[in-house]
């Protein structure tokens, strides 16, 4: 069910509503059933996968909790290889087949192509590495394993944060379903508030944007280079918008039913550098692979080699997470390159600003940073973006060439939609730039109610006549 | 991304997102500000019991569907009331205003090929161009039954052909033109029988504009309420077209280089059928015509001789004549298109001149030039 459809429109309050209803022990296996029918109206088989996982999960959970010795550490490895394993069937069977029997071409071997036709469960790698998360976590010793089976499958299963995260971890989540949330004025509305930025956000911004990226990324070479980097831009906005949008939504619907779900951006092109960058971005991704990839491979132990090593393979890792294709890997690998060369250059680069009179906080310097990070960024969401490596060298080869301000428009995205997708963006952009300095909605609160809900209820309204609604799934959904 | 080991600091400090600047999703909104005066209202919201806070959820969103009922009364209502574009023509339809002797029926081809004002001139009868822009037989279908059932019978109805009219509306073109008519029976029929889902333009508020319309139409309907009205492209119906050439046709042939198949549907001729059926069942003669196509798209359909056979078929069993310009010489003149399938203006100019003298003699009409 996707969050911008009427169906969902239906399905929450009646959810909300026989939650607080419902005694507090019928509430949990009520939220499991619920997101039972949440994820079943995308492709209802599908939820047999998430049962697999869960069952896996679930059992080696106990038996790690249970074991000493060698026979702890095997449950761990046994439960991560059979939870990747279906990772590995539904999203990367293909990828890996079709690589290797092109490499094996390439030496002369002639191997049929095995295919296998499955479309991609929705979420999948979303709600796989929350499950691959507490078993480590249970084996580290920071978690104690979930024997009420309910609870541990609703603590994966949990619909707002099912299809596209925030990816929880065990400590924040699971205890969090034996708490009793009553109904609470303060907190139901501010969840309210938290999911309509981001309905503004996914309908207003990043569908808009989407009109635009479509159609240019689906053929580049029809397009002049202004309209390459307005696409480019656009995609940059619309990434951002679609998946933040969903996390808002996401931690807003569960904080409307009492649950506090993690932060997963922090205003990500307000960063100044790379790594800052990648603190901002999709904070629970970063820091699952900060946990469960880089401190494994030793990233966080001295010694040059190993922590090349440990950044090089964690960005791959980390784009391949993101899809099946060499431009998610090359996408990764790109970012890895961008903070081994700033963290190489930043001695260099502190010593040039100095020498030029540019101090740290200079406004000068610090825009200058921030553009330059940027763009940074752009190229990458460029190879992000693209169908293939063709495409995307042609974009970044291409988007300098030939601007035709004549001819900015698209097929889909018509001029009129123009105005407004600027609009929006620079909303957006102040009220980042507001944040932490000014509270608005304190602001709002010492209003008298007439004005207050005349503003909200305007709000909603413009969500509701100027957001685009071609059924369009969240972007991250698919990874 | 993995060297940031404060990220869970910050995650767990200060509210993080960019909503939060909104204090969307912040904790409880007055503790955030920490201004004068502020404590006692928090004091008091907090007061607010569980059950109150509800009437007043209920209450907020009872505001906002009365908002959405409200203005999509007022978008609908200043959609009737334009008298200009194609909102005008429509309104003009159910609005019973137009009572033609000579009525043009079809596609956007028909739209921008018959110029009436050429026709009356040549004619001396009232002449109106109820083409339908995107439509396929049905929905034209839809619409001349909304005419004759608001109009008087015309004495004549021109029912314009294309490669496509025995094809069926896989879509509904420009959804916001069809949603204030909803309440037009043939009209509300034609469109669920292509989009069944379409109960939701007309049943929920707002549906067809928010949701279905990327062109904004409602704007154009409040602006209509304080009577702003769009710019007139309409001429008696008829939408002529400034466009020259646009080179769209080669892009097609270079795609086709084996020509094209035009398919047809049982269905789509079932619908053309009925408007002859439904004409000759009220008396009213129809004449068939295959306006102007630029020749080399002729060339390039494969199996057009046998759609505009099945055609003459159908009409001739109805006893109603066919016109087919195909050999005419505006097909080979590439000036008179924009595309492949529509004439510009100066091309229907021709085409409109030339087809009201053929009227008149032809004996379909009386004659009477008019400056």
């Amino acid at each position: 069910m996707l969050f911008n459809s009427l169906e969902f429109a239906v399905f929450l309050p009646l959810v909300v509503g026989l939650y607080f209803c419902l005694p507090s022990r019928y509430r949990t296996p009520m939220l499991l059933i619920a997101s039972c029918i949440f994820y079943m109206a995308f492709i209802p088989v599908y939820i047999l996968i998430l049962f697999v996982t869960i069952t896996i999960d679930y059992v080696a959970g106990i038996y790690v909790e249970r074991t000493n010795g060698p026979g702890r550490r095997a449950w761990l490895v046994g439960s991560i290889i059979c939870t990747c394993a279906v990772l590995f069937v539904f999203k990367y069977f293909d990828f890996f087949t079709g690589n290797f029997v092109g490499l094996a071409h390439l030496v002369g071997w002639q191997l049929p192509k095995p295919v296998v036709n499955i479309i991609l469960p929705i979420g999948l790698s979303f709600h796989t590495f929350q499950s691959l998360s507490y078993v480590v976590e249970v084996y580290r010793g920071r978690q104690k394993a979930e024997y009420n089976v309910v609870t541990y499958a609703t603590y994966v299963m949990f619909f707002p944060q099912l299809v596209a995260g925030p990816i929880e971890r065990p400590q924040n989540l699971l205890h969090q379903f034996y708490e009793k949330h009553d109904f609470d004025y303060e907190r139901v509305t501010a969840g309210l508030k938290r999911m309509a930025w981001g309905f503004f956000k996914k309908l207003v911004i990043a569908d808009r944007l989407a009109l635009y990226v479509n159609d240019v990324y689906a053929d580049p070479r029809n397009f002049n280079g202004l309209q390459l980097s307005i696409a480019t831009v656009f995609f940059a906005y619309q990434i951002y918008c679609d998946f933040s949008g969903y996390s808002d939504i996401a931690i807003g619907g569960a904080q409307i039913l009492g649950f506090k779900l993690m932060e997963n951006f922090k205003n990500p092109y307000h960063a100044r550098s790379i790594p800052e960058f990648w603190r901002r971005w999709h904070i629970s991704l970063s820091s699952w692979f900060r946990d469960y990839v880089y401190v494994p491979v030793g990233g966080s132990q001295s010694g040059i080699r190993r922590w090349l090593l440990a950044v090089m393979i964690t960005f791959a890792v980390s784009g391949l997470w993101h899809g099946a294709n060499w431009t998610y890997i090359a996408w990764g690998v790109l970012n890895g390159f961008y903070l081994l060369v700033g963290t190489a250059t930043k001695g260099w680069r502190d010593r040039v600003f100095g020498l030029i009179g540019l101090h740290r906080e200079t406004l000068l310097r610090q825009t200058i940073m921030l553009v330059s990070t940027f763009v940074l960024t752009l190229l990458g969401w460029i190879v992000f973006r693209a169908r293939n490596m063709e495409d995307a060298w042609y974009v970044v080869t291409h988007f300098a060439q030939g601007w035709d301000f004549h001819q900015i428009g698209t097929e889909q995205f018509l001029l009129r939609q123009l105005p407004i997708a600027v609009a929006s963006i620079i909303l957006l952009e102040m009220a980042q730039l507001l944040h932490g300095k000014v509270s608005v909605p304190s602001l709002l609160t010492r209003l008298p109610i007439a004005p207050r809900w005349a503003l909200y209820a305007g709000f909603v309204m413009v969500v509701v006549m100027f957001g685009i609604y071609q059924k369009t799934q969240f972007i991250y959904f698919q990874f | 991304m993995p060297l940031s080991p404060q990220i869970e600091q910050e995650r767990d400090g200060v509210p993080t997102s960019p909503g939060n600047a909104l204090a969307i999703g912040a904790p409880p909104l007055e503790s955030v500000a920490g201004l004068k005066g502020e404590k006692s209202t928090t004091q008091k919201r907090a007061r607010l019991s569980a059950r109150s806070g509800l009437i007043r959820i209920v209450c907020f969103f009872g505001l906002i569907v009365i908002l959405l009922f409200g203005l999509n009364a007022m978008v609908n209502s200043g959609l009737r009331r334009i008298t200009t574009s194609q909102f005008g023509v429509s309104n003009k339809i159910v609005q019973g205003k137009i009572n033609a002797d000579i009525v043009i029926s079809g596609s956007s081809r028909a739209l921008t090929h018959y110029d009436p004002r050429i026709i009356e001139r040549t004619t001396g009868m009232r002449t109106f161009n109820i083409g339908l822009n995107g439509s396929q037989t049905d929905m034209q279908l839809a619409r001349l039954k909304a005419y004759l059932k608001h109009n008087k019978k015309p004495k004549l109805l021109v029912q314009n052909l294309d490669l496509y009219s025995f094809l069926t509306s896989h879509e509904i073109y420009e959804p916001a033109q069809y949603v204030p008519y909803l309440s037009e029976e043939s009209i509300y029929a034609g469109v669920r029988r292509v989009y069944p889902d379409a109960w939701k333009w007309k049943y929920l508020p707002l549906y067809g504009y928010a949701v279905e319309d990327m062109r904004f139409s409602w704007m154009m309907g409040l602006k209509a309420l304080v009577e702003i009205q769009p710019q007139e492209d309409h001429f008696d119906g008829y939408q002529p077209r400034d466009t020259s050439w646009t080179g769209d046709f080669e892009k097609f042939r270079a795609k086709n280089t084996d020509g094209v198949v035009v398919e047809t549907e049982a269905q789509g001729v079932r619908d053309f059928e009925e408007i002859l059926w439904l004409c000759a069942q009220q008396g009213i003669p129809v004449l068939v015509v295959y306006s102007p196509e630029y020749y080399e798209m002729q060339a390039l359909t494969r199996n057009r001789k046998q759609v505009l056979d099945k055609a003459k078929q159908i009409a001739t069993h109805f006893g109603f004549p066919l016109w087919d310009y195909s050999e005419s010489p505006i097909c080979r003149d590439r000036s008179n298109f924009y595309n492949s399938q529509h004439l510009n203006r100066s091309g229907a100019s021709a085409f409109s001149a030339d087809f009201a003298r053929r009227l008149v003699q032809m004996g379909f009409v009386g004659g009477q030039d008019r400056p």
